[in-house]
């Protein structure tokens, strides 16, 4: 064990805690304090309400502006649509992708498992050009259809690798004492190693909402109009580059928008612990 | 396994990866090897649409399908590949291979083999039994004479370079971005990491998650840095701050220097979370029979540090330095949420925060230099993916995966 520190150097970490704490926090509780302030800035030249709660000022209308009078609950109705149907898809897809590598042997196995690497190297801003084009051309541009299936494509190199690592890890010897009790192969993986991988399955299920919910760059490229089909993110930072911006419900939305997604990240994290290297490689 | 062989096993892998293979060659392959090819055309604004009868356009350019029955044609002049076949590459790289352009080059080069000295040095002296020198006066010396060569001869150079076109101002400028950031961040997650898993700290639990809060807003940090860019505005909190002690703040987002700094500080704010956690993990691995070893021989903290906690922890964070470099080069939305790439020098320049990603997304969806822009984006990949083959080599991430 290292030795615990001296009382002055306990004091020196702690004060440092404090600090890169607020740090931490600051942004966001600036964003809270700013939803719940009557006025149309995000600034106030009160510098006290900056940092505390000014309860003689308190106001809900933002919040209230922005669920009932506003297209703002019909954009996350939006995202979280996109999001549900990107991980529903996404599951589908990269749990059999990812039996596939990891119960088969089979010719071009390892190449593609480089390959799906290697393309992941070039990044999806300088194709969205393309994907514009293409899904033109297959009549789902502007759909939330032709998000999602972007989307899917864009979570699933990582998300086969890591399940495809976690499958591994499952001793084959399982799902053959299946067979053996007369399950076919894709049976007694369904049955036995499924259940076993529920730890990797909640990861691409969480990486494959995170892709629908949080993106910009795809989603205001692909579906920018019109109001109603919009998606949260990119809305909320259209409304935030408008000539005069109504920036307490700016403010409001943020949290509502990013609030939650902190959390889910939040609880992500110890997942993610494990996996932190590959987590560079998702990009 | 059992009872799987012949055809039937090759349709069932078939069935089983024909999503993935779809999918990636829909939105990973085709936009590639479309790119590739507008990369050798004149498509721009002025030439937005393809003549179907010509060059591969038939095949490659979506327009030209014949079941896409609604596709915008023949409006303007069509686009063609240009003559020379290289012409766009040329107008993205050109100046880089004139004699000024490989002089400058040069010139900057030799001013980093101060730097390259001292790892040598260093190198050698880590073999050796005595070390002569502490390791870090030789760095100290190899960077500071680095700099002042920089500062003395560099600056020239430099601004010749960025004179020379647009690519080599912007993915200079990244490259900066990238050698400030990630060393920062580093220090930082580092300095975070040692502090929190130090023995006995109360509510250490609680430390790790509010620490960790940055990396989870960086998921949605085109809004995120919305709220920082309010921090630095002329009325933002920033300012006000200073008025209190009776200073007038400047501008922040207008100064080219102030802007890149500002960008830097809040990426790093962003990913010091990523190494912090990185670094806890690596230290939790460590042994504490070796801690103890050093507490009997004597050993103060700084000494245990040196020894034992950086040089283990270091194959652990080898590959995360790297993937935190391809990650830093490819940012987008936190230079698009508080600069959008400015402030610009002059019209038609690149602005002194437009980085790589920043600048193709302006050519692309703002400009429509698309000829140009996917030169650009080729290049890009060719480096893009050797970083990604050697951060692949480095982690072995793919070693007994695919054995």
């Amino acid at each position: 064990m290292i030795r615990p520190p001296g009382r002055l150097m306990r004091i020196v970490q702690i004060l440092i805690l404090v600090l890169m704490g607020f740090v931490a926090l600051y942004p966001i509780y600036f964003t809270l304090l700013a939803a719940f302030r009557p006025g149309q800035s995000l600034y106030t030249f009160n510098l006290g309400a900056m940092f505390f709660p000014d309860f003689s000022n308190w106001t809900w209308d933002n919040f209230r502006v922005m669920l009932l009078e506003s297209p703002f609950p019909l954009w996350v109705k939006n995202s979280l649509v996109v999001a549900s149907a990107t991980t529903v898809l996404s599951i589908l897809v990269v749990t059999s992708a990812a039996f596939a590598f990891s119960r088969f042997s089979f010719r071009g196995r390892s190449f593609g498992l480089i390959f799906m690497l290697g393309l992941q190297a070039y990044p999806g801003l300088l194709s969205l050009s393309a994907i514009t084009m293409i899904l033109t051309a297959f009549g789902l541009y502007g759909k939330h259809l032709g998000l999602i299936l972007a989307y899917t494509t864009g979570t699933l190199v990582f998300s086969t690798w890591n399940l495809k690592g976690y499958f591994d890890t499952i001793p084959i010897d399982l799902e053959e004492s299946g067979m053996i009790d007369g399950c076919g192969p894709i049976q007694s993986f369904f049955l036995i190693a499924l259940p076993l991988a529920r730890p990797a399955l909640a990861i691409t299920a969480l990486l494959g909402f995170l892709a629908g919910w949080s993106d910009y760059v795809f989603a205001s490229s692909l579906v920018p109009a019109p109001d109603s089909m919009k998606l949260a993110v990119p809305a909320l930072y259209g409304l935030s580059i408008n000539l005069g911006v109504p920036w307490g419900q700016f403010a409001a939305g943020f949290c509502i928008v990013v609030i939650p997604t902190i959390i889910l990240f939040l609880y992500l994290q110890r997942f993610l612990e494990s996996g932190l290297t590959l987590g560079g490689v998702k990009g | 396994m059992v009872g799987w062989s012949g055809r039937r096993k090759a349709l069932t892998i078939l069935a089983f990866t024909l999503p993935t293979i779809i999918g990636l060659l829909i939105f990973n392959v085709y936009p590639l090897l479309l790119n590739t090819y507008t990369s050798f055309t004149n498509n721009n604004k002025f030439h937005p649409y393809p003549d179907c009868s010509a060059g591969l356009n038939n095949i490659m350019v979506p327009y030209c399908w014949s079941f896409f029955e609604n596709a915008p044609k023949g409006l303007g002049v069509p686009f063609k590949i240009v003559q020379p076949i290289y012409a766009n590459y040329q107008t993205i790289m050109g100046g880089l291979f004139t004699l000024p352009g490989i002089v400058s080059i040069l010139t900057i080069v030799i001013c980093l083999v101060p730097i390259y000295g001292s790892y040598k040095i260093d190198q050698r002296m880590e073999r050796g039994l005595e070390r002569s020198l502490p390791a870090w006066v030789v760095w100290l010396a190899g960077i500071v004479l680095s700099l002042v060569l920089l500062w003395l001869i560099g600056a020239n150079a430099w601004n010749k370079i960025i004179e020379a076109g647009d690519f080599m101002a912007v993915v200079g400028r990244t490259t900066l971005f990238v050698i400030l950031r990630v060393p920062i961040t580093f220090v930082i997650g580092l300095i975070m990491a040692l502090i929190v898993s130090s023995p006995g700290l109360p509510g250490k639990a609680f430390w790790r998650v509010v620490l960790f809060v940055p990396w989870a807003a960086s998921s949605v940090a085109i809004l995120t840095s919305l709220v920082w860019q309010f921090f630095f505005r002329e009325n933002g909190t920033i300012n006000q701050v200073l008025s209190i002690f009776n200073i007038k703040g400047p501008v922040w987002l207008n100064d080219p220097l102030y802007a890149f700094g500002i960008i830097i500080l809040v990426d790093v704010w962003y990913s010091y979370p990523f190494f912090m956690i990185a670094i806890l993990g690596a230290i939790s691995s460590i042994s504490n029979d070796v801690y103890e070893a050093a507490d009997i021989d004597g050993a103060t903290y700084m000494q245990q540090l040196r020894n034992i906690t950086l040089p283990l922890i270091r194959p652990a964070l080898l590959p995360a330095i790297v993937l935190t470099s391809i990650t830093a080069f490819q940012m987008f939305g936190t230079v698009w949420a508080i600069t959008q790439g400015g402030p610009i020098r002059g019209a038609g320049l690149p602005g002194s925060t437009e980085f790589v990603m920043v600048y193709a997304y302006k050519q692309i969806f703002q400009l429509s230099n698309y000829g140009t822009a996917t030169a650009f984006a080729t290049i890009i990949f060719i480096f893009l993916f050797a970083a990604t083959l050697y951060s692949l080599r480095l982690t072995q991430l793919t070693k007994g995966a695919t054995a």
